[in-house]
């Protein structure tokens, strides 16, 4: 059996708490009793499992998520205040998924992005969500930074921030076998199929070139805006914009 | 009986006017008559378009496609030769 199991057991083996119970327990916390304070603790990290497993998909380890939810729920043990009349488990979900959204963001990517700007795209995400649902179709960035009350640069350049990094490192397959991710980049130059084709192109066209008419041959120069001599204005005729242009890049 | 409509290319009509030192048919013919070899613009582009169907006739027999009349009218081809030849 797994430690994580053995976890989950040992939690198990706790009753949850009535509401009764938890203002009794809480009453005695604000006293100084560390066993009170405990018993809170242990009866409630059921729900700290259940909120941290809603995370467990988003790339850090359940271990962890657990670790930072039960930190959140012993900050909400810590403040709760039971003359609200609220139950307590109202109260802590809120602390719980604060200390474990704060986790993912800063472990599930390596670009840090201020707590603000997380917020801001938690509730772009909850908003696109919604406006689908209602209207059928994906609202565009202008449209969900004008609801969010924000200008469309800056929600432009939070959601590039946001995106994704992959390592080049990193293996494209299962397993660590197999090429790995820069392996699979596109480097931008041409292949040699295409090169060997370009310059057998290019040899075909050349040929092609010196069957034409003298005729045909100035008609295409005209046509394409090619000369042999760019100062041969009489044979070639170009405007005056074109010569001062010309003039210019020799300069 | 509706007048025909003559032919009208798949992929449009290649126009390179909007590219640096690339001239029309009309401006083509001007120059051309100048210089002694008077032709209109229609004559200008027929001139333009045999001159493309030898290098297409060319391109196809290399290629083994069969098609060159059709090939020479393609803007797309016509772009491609004016890359080529700029860049020869």
């Amino acid at each position: 059996m797994s430690d994580l199991s053995d976890f989950f057991a040992e939690v198990g083996k706790h009753n949850l708490l009535t509401k009764e119970q938890e203002v009794q327990l809480s009453q005695r916390i604000e006293k100084g009793d560390r066993l009170a304070r405990d018993q809170m603790i242990s009866s409630n990290l059921r729900l700290a499992i259940s909120i941290a497993k809603k995370y467990q998909y988003t790339g850090c380890s359940l271990e962890d998520l657990i670790q930072e939810s039960s930190l959140g729920l012993i900050k909400a043990v810590d403040r709760f205040d039971w003359r609200k009349g609220f139950k307590f488990s109202t109260y802590a979900c809120w602390w719980i998924k604060q200390s474990v959204r704060k986790h993912v963001a800063s472990n599930t990517s390596s670009i840090k992005l201020p707590t603000h700007a997380r917020g801001l795209l938690w509730k772009m995400r909850v908003m696109a969500d919604e406006y689908e649902e209602e209207f059928g179709v994906a609202p565009t960035n202008e449209e969900l930074a004008d609801l969010l009350g924000v200008k469309a640069s800056t929600l432009a350049a939070i959601v590039k921030s946001a995106r994704w990094t992959v390592s080049l490192d990193a293996k494209v397959g299962k397993g660590n076998e197999g090429r790995s991710v820069s392996e699979t980049v596109p480097d931008g130059a041409e292949s040699a199929d295409t090169l060997i084709d370009r310059q057998k192109l290019v040899y075909i066209v050349r040929n092609a070139l010196g069957s034409l008419t003298p005729r045909e041959d100035k008609v295409i120069r005209l046509r394409f805006g090619l000369s042999e001599d760019s100062t041969d204005h009489k044979k070639y005729p170009i405007t005056s914009e074109e010569i001062q242009t010309l003039e210019d890049r020799k300069s | 009986m509706s007048m025909p409509k003559g032919h009208k290319s798949q992929f449009g009509y290649a126009t390179v006017s909007s590219e640096e030192g690339c001239r029309g048919y009309r401006e083509i013919a001007e120059i051309m008559t100048d210089d002694g070899d008077k032709m209109n613009h229609s004559t200008a582009r027929n001139v333009f378009l045999r001159a493309m169907q030898k290098i297409a006739s060319s391109v196809c027999n290399s290629y083994e496609h069969g098609e060159a009349d059709k090939m020479a009218q393609d803007p797309r081809f016509q772009s491609a030769i004016h890359e080529i030849v700029a860049s020869i």
